[in-house]
């Protein structure tokens, strides 16, 4: 199967659902695919260059709380906060990155898991600043062209298409020389450095540009849901987020959308039997694992996109 | 003052007794199997509520309920062992991940089975003595006094039967440990079960203590976590030292700050150890 069929199949039944079903709910809902999805979609650049990050919820928290107190304290727009907030949360990654990714392997998971807790807790004190567990209240909604974006219908399209937006760089990339590298970086790093590529710089780079896009989420999901605390931003969103690109597959810029797409709703789907619901979540999990680790989309296109980027590339990471 | 002082030593070396039992089981995995084991928390929640349904529930005697939690525990960790994990003995971060999906779900199967309420436990033991200015109450220190018995009796496994020598051997290389005539994979379901069970011991001493919830078991997986780092992962004295000082600490900080002020302290350690020293204090340097 096509790859760029499938995606743009997607998409476009996207796009379709809310605008088909008419509900505002509806529209909640899909908003919040597209911003998991975009999320899913940092971490999965993460992968690709061999380091599984439990840190991007905090480039997520920090484009949240950053484009907050900007348009809350300085009253900047969103349409300005947002774009300010992103790229300052890429920068932190890229000052971060070469300390935080010298580390390799578990470890590294180690770090970015404490990192994420030191920063949730961090958020929970500094009550001055965050408001601590009560959060942020009265977060500006968007105006884009004079329009204010405060109902989800009318965010949706805005969402939709950063996601679009965010799926055709990275698939861009990806193909791209600077992909190849990459690739080539995750196989077999030591290779890689025998042929003169700088594998920290080129990781810290594509940290500062994981940053950049959790970065953008967070501070979306701040002005769209208007409220932010640090239940928002706990280990359970890098789990979700893992969880999406296990089970969309990581080898393809589709999987974290396609994972987001089948898990985003499945709170919503199981309304009615919530107890189930983080059951269904933990058997899907161990079942892709078990049984297809390459996820749906290294299923799908076993031939476009190769196998098993998750099987093979944790192979690697047992170096000692 | 000295009071003061000599409180937060008992208090620290109490609750760091029980970190001991939870990180000798976290760090035991990982040295065998290369797994961060993030649902560990989560055998401690099956252990403490094992102990809520016969004991609380059913009125089964106490200790016999702690040692059946520790059994079907230390059962239940061989089969997830045998039938997730083993798969993944050469991708360690595959593992890692089948261990969050570990979690969840026996996450799950709890709130479905118990609810997501906290359920108190009767104490089966109550009362504390003075000693000097020290409050000792007698439950911490029967749970302290368990934990010390099992970390014991724990060495003398490791160290003085053939079986605990051969996952000794294991942990160090599991190829050569096979060439050597070790069942390596008997070894690895036996190191699970075993750290199972300690795990599921620590929940079921501090079940009267705490309470029960499907969420228990997060903050001594948290804890585990921090103390294994610091004592180095994979090993056990690492474990044992790792547990005392984060307990001193803990209640130290506890004491003149607050709990936040202690969680985030104890996660600077482990940053910085990761960053500048991985092996950790005991830890081989690789």
């Amino acid at each position: 199967m096509n790859v760029r069929v499938v995606a743009l199949a997607v998409l476009a039944v996207l796009a379709a659902v809310p605008i088909w079903i008419g509900d505002r709910y509806m529209a909640h809902i899909a908003v919040m695919v597209c911003l998991m999805a975009i999320l899913a979609l940092s971490l999965n650049m993460m992968l690709r260059v061999g380091q599984l990050s439990l840190a991007q919820v905090v480039f997520m928290a920090t484009g949240a709380y950053g484009s907050s107190l900007m348009s809350i304290g300085w009253g900047l727009p969103p349409a300005l906060s947002v774009p300010i907030a992103g790229i300052g949360s890429g920068f932190l990654a890229l000052v971060l990155g070469p300390l935080l990714l010298r580390i390799r392997g578990v470890y590294f998971v180690l770090l970015t898991f404490s990192l994420g807790q030191i920063v949730n807790l961090i958020l929970q004190d500094m009550t001055g600043v965050t408001g601590g567990n009560s959060g942020l209240f009265g977060i500006p909604r968007f105006e884009l062209f004079g329009m204010r974006l405060a109902r989800p219908e009318n965010f949706y399209p805005f969402a939709l298409a950063l996601l679009a937006l965010s799926l055709a760089g990275a698939a861009a990339l990806y193909r791209s020389r600077a992909g190849a590298v990459m690739q080539s970086i995750e196989q077999n790093e030591d290779l890689s450095r025998s042929l003169g590529v700088n594998v920290l710089a080129w990781r810290v780079g594509v940290f500062g540009l994981s940053g950049l896009l959790a970065g953008i989420s967070g501070a979306c999901y701040a002005h769209f849901i208007g409220f932010i605390s640090p239940a928002a931003f706990t280990f359970a969103i890098s789990v979700n987020i893992l969880v999406i690109n296990v089970i969309g597959g990581v080898a393809s810029p589709l999987g974290p959308l396609i994972g987001a797409v089948l898990l985003v709703p499945l709170p919503e789907v199981l309304r009615d039997a919530q107890q189930y619901q983080l059951l269904v979540y933990g058997l899907l999990l161990i079942g892709f694992l078990a049984f297809f680790p390459s996820g749906i989309t290294g299923f799908l296109f076993r031939k476009s996109a190769g196998t098993g980027l998750v099987g093979r590339s944790m192979k690697r990471s047992r170096q000692k | 003052m000295s009071d003061f002082i000599a409180q937060i030593v008992v208090n620290g070396v109490l609750s760091g007794m029980v970190y001991v039992l939870m990180a000798l089981g976290f760090t035991l995995i990982f040295g065998i199997m290369r797994v961060v084991n993030f649902a560990h928390g989560e055998l401690y929640m099956v252990g403490a509520s094992v102990v809520l349904v016969l004991y609380g529930m059913n009125g089964v005697n106490y200790f016999l309920a702690v040692a059946l939690a520790a059994v079907l525990t230390a059962g239940l960790g061989a089969l997830i062992e045998i039938g997730l994990f083993r798969r993944f003995v050469k991708t360690e971060l595959n593992g890692m991940i089948m261990s969050l999906g570990v979690a969840i779900s026996l996450q799950a199967i709890a709130l479905i089975v118990l609810g997501p309420a906290w359920q108190a436990v009767e104490r089966p033991i109550s009362g504390a003595m003075q000693l000097g200015g020290v409050v000792v109450p007698f439950d911490r220190l029967f749970v302290g006094g368990c934990a010390l018995v099992i970390i014991v009796a724990f060495y003398l496994f490791l160290k003085r039967t053939r079986m605990g020598l051969a996952m000794q051997t294991v942990a160090q290389d599991a190829e050569i440990a096979a060439l050597m005539g070790v069942g390596v994979s008997h070894v690895s379901a036996l190191a699970f079960a075993i750290a199972a069970g300690l795990a599921a011991v620590a929940g079921g001493l501090m079940a009267p203590i705490y309470s029960v919830a499907p969420y228990m078991g997060e903050m001594p997986m948290l804890k585990a976590f921090v103390v294994v780092v610091l004592g180095g992962l994979g090993s056990i004295p690492g474990a044992v030292a790792g547990g005392l000082i984060i307990g001193l600490v803990e209640s130290g900080f506890a004491s003149t700050f607050n709990n936040t002020a202690a969680l985030i302290a104890s996660f600077a350690i482990v940053l910085v150890i990761v960053l500048v020293r991985p092996s950790g204090l005991f830890g081989k340097v690789t």
